[in-house]
């Protein structure tokens, strides 16, 4: 039996494929519309899904869609009649899209995917909470914050075998994930899609709640009860009814105005940060508590696109009860499409669960074949390597004299970290590559950290991890101390606050990438790379060869080992172009 | 040829960007009528009754409100409310 979940239309487009209740395809619209964040209909990635099986939608028995449309419009709907006349221009500019294709989504699938047979409308909260359906647990508490959904922002429940039931929610507009996107917005960054430069921002900020002029201020924008519930003091917001967030009166109380994007970031706007991502693992910590005392569940999963809060993830075993936490690798928006799938195999039809998400690898892959036929007709100069073998040395030392790796391997993965096949690598030991990526390679904020990509059985060596290990720093979803004395020697990749944002990898999962490792520890003396995703700011990561090539030829990449293949900048002059400018432009 | 090709380019990619600058004036008007007089009564006179249709200003002991969301006969599923 097939299964293809859909989500679209809000931000993250994306669908997954699903046969008899194993993942075999997922992946978001933007990787292959090359425009980030892509909210339109996931075509390309539901004909990537089928094309990935060798099947039509004529063998789909059913497709699961991640939101209720009728409920989300009629909460846009008394969003207006509640803010009238205030709301006057986002309803002139919302309402066609929602006539025109949100209400329609039946008929769009229909007409798009040429599908006949049913489609099941999941709440979006429900969609969220069903990545429990593949985790390792029997039985867990689960928690879902996001934006929002239909109504709900925050809910939390129970899942157990097959079954989940969301016992309570907070409703619009209350929302922790609009309150984490109107700070990021008064920061100068953009909304849905650069929360996590605030959470990189947050460590240079102060960190004593006391001394922290802001926390006290954003305090005063949210009621935090001591069951972890709140509720927004809605003067300080525009969002209900304008396509902005912050009112002038939040702007007050922060002491000034909206910040300009791509200007000076001052001590303010770092306290800012910090102020606000102590209140959310405030409130996050006092939800999970009261949640682990109504459920007694010893296992978490945590869904929504505040899951993506790697910083407060990495905190979570430390300051409540339970004792494993999970999370899917795109607990956002995207990821509700494997959620949607997931939940009409397992819920809706009452089939047995069969499947644990252990990796993301689940996107596009290209045969060698494929690549050598890209290679070869573009002209691009190349050479080919023996075996794997030869592959992880000559990487490896390229690596340890501080060149920077282009790497394409693979599968694609699922969710917005790239693990270790559309990766760009680096010397962690190397005091300049934070400096060097961030200006001739990603053309990014000064202030971002770079990842740490460490073997699972290394792990705890060089951090301070949860013991066990969570899963979730398998997908790059946890934040943890460096070992104090490790911080020096791999400065590019300690935070300011001398914590890593690591990647565990085991030899089971990427048996390459994992070696490669390896085999960098045996040069370096430390078994650990810079991960950063292959990509440059702005754009989605790379998802095809001619991605990755025009990728490293607009940048400081210096090798580009795409397969069997070893391609070099240098030696391929021609296809050079500046993407420094190209980010500037955009 | 290629002239009278390019002509009728040209005049294709013009008579639709007539079309969706008139569809979109259309829209603006159309739309403001309803705001103005579907919304907009609808609000005032719920606002006149005292019916709020966002719930921002009451504060209460615990903001947790029952959901009971689980698994439903096969129908709820097909509905997209």
């Amino acid at each position: 039996m097939y299964i293809l979940g859909i989500s679209c239309y809000y931000h993250d487009a994306s669908a997954a494929l699903l046969k008899d209740g194993i993942i075999l395809a997922a992946a978001t619209e933007e990787r292959f519309t090359r425009k980030k964040h892509d909210v339109l209909f996931p075509i390309n990635a539901v004909n990537y899904c089928l094309r990935s099986q060798n099947i039509s939608i004529n063998d789909i028995d059913y497709i699961g869609f991640y939101e209720k449309p009728f409920l989300k419009f009629e909460r846009v709907l008394s969003q207006h009649l509640e803010m009238f006349p205030l709301s006057f221009k986002t309803f002139i500019s919302s309402m066609p899209s929602w006539i025109n294709e949100k209400v329609r989504i039946t008929k769009t699938i229909k007409k798009k995917l040429k599908y006949k047979k049913d489609v099941f409308f999941i709440e979006h909260h429900l969609a969220h909470a069903a990545s429990f359906l593949i985790s390792p647990f029997k039985k867990a508490a689960i928690v879902t914050i996001d934006g929002v959904g239909e109504w709900t922002t925050t809910a939390y429940g129970i899942g157990e075998e097959n079954n989940i039931n969301l016992i309570k929610e907070i409703g619009f507009p209350s929302s922790l994930g609009l309150l984490y996107s109107t700070i990021t917005a008064y920061l100068g960054f953009s909304v849905n899609n650069s929360e996590y430069k605030v959470m990189g921002l947050s460590p240079y900020g102060l960190v004593d709640r006391k001394k922290n002029e802001y926390y006290k201020k954003i305090r005063k924008v949210i009621d935090i009860k001591e069951d972890g519930s709140y509720r927004l003091d809605m003067s300080y917001f525009i969002y209900h009814f304008a396509d902005r967030m912050p009112s002038k009166k939040l702007c007050k109380l922060l002491g000034g105005l909206v910040r300009k994007p791509e200007s000076e970031l001052t001590q303010r706007h770092n306290d800012i940060a910090a102020a606000l991502q102590m209140i959310y693992e405030e409130v996050l910590f006092k939800i999970l508590n009261h949640i682990h005392n109504e459920t007694k569940c010893k296992n978490l999963v945590l869904a929504g696109g505040c899951g993506l809060n790697s910083v407060a993830n990495g905190k979570i075993l430390k300051n409540t009860i339970f004792e494993h936490f999970w999370t899917q690798p795109d607990p956002g928006d995207g990821g509700t499409s494997i959620g949607a799938a997931c939940y009409v195999y397992n819920t809706i039809l009452g089939n047995k669960r069969k499947f644990i998400l252990n990796d993301a690898f689940l996107g596009p892959e290209f045969s060698t074949e494929s690549i050598k036929n890209f290679l070869d007709k573009n002209n691009i100069q190349y050479s080919k390597f023996k075996n794997e073998k030869e592959m992880i040395k000559t990487t490896a030392k390229l690596i340890y004299d501080n060149k920077v790796i282009g790497w394409f391997q693979g599968r694609m993965e699922f969710g917005p970290r790239a693990l270790g096949n559309r990766s760009i690598l680096a010397n962690p030991c190397n005091p300049k590559a934070k400096e060097l990526l961030n200006s001739k390679v990603k053309h990014r904020e000064k202030f971002r950290p770079f990842a740490p990509v460490v073997c699972e059985d290394d792990a705890l060596k060089y951090f301070d991890c949860d013991k066990p290990i969570p899963k979730p720093t398998d997908f790059m979803l946890m934040v943890y101390p460096i070992k104090e004395e490790l911080r020096k020697k791999i400065p590019s990749v300690t935070h300011v606050d001398g914590s890593g944002r690591l990647q565990t990898i085991k030899k089971e999962q990427n048996p390459l990438y994992y070696g490669l490792i390896k085999e960098f520890g045996k040069l370096s003396g430390i078994p650990i790379l810079i991960n950063t995703s292959f990509n440059v700011r702005g754009e989605p990561i790379v998802c095809t060869p001619y991605d990755a090539y025009k990728c490293m030829m607009g940048t400081g990449i210096d090798y580009l080992i795409m397969d069997k293949f070893l391609i070099r900048r240098e030696n391929n002059q021609k296809d050079m172009w500046d993407s420094e400018k190209y980010v500037k432009e955009q | 040829m290629k002239k009278l090709k390019q002509f009728f380019n040209g005049f294709q990619k013009g008579v639709k960007s007539f079309g969706d600058n008139i569809s979109t004036i259309i829209n603006f008007i159309l739309l403001s009528i309803v705001y103005l007089i579907g919304v907009g009564l609808t609000s005032i006179t719920a606002k006149i009754f005292g019916k709020h249709f966002l719930d921002m200003k009451k504060k209460k002991n615990s903001y947790w409100v029952d959901l009971n969301l689980k698994n439903k006969s096969i129908k709820e599923y097909y509905r997209k409310f």
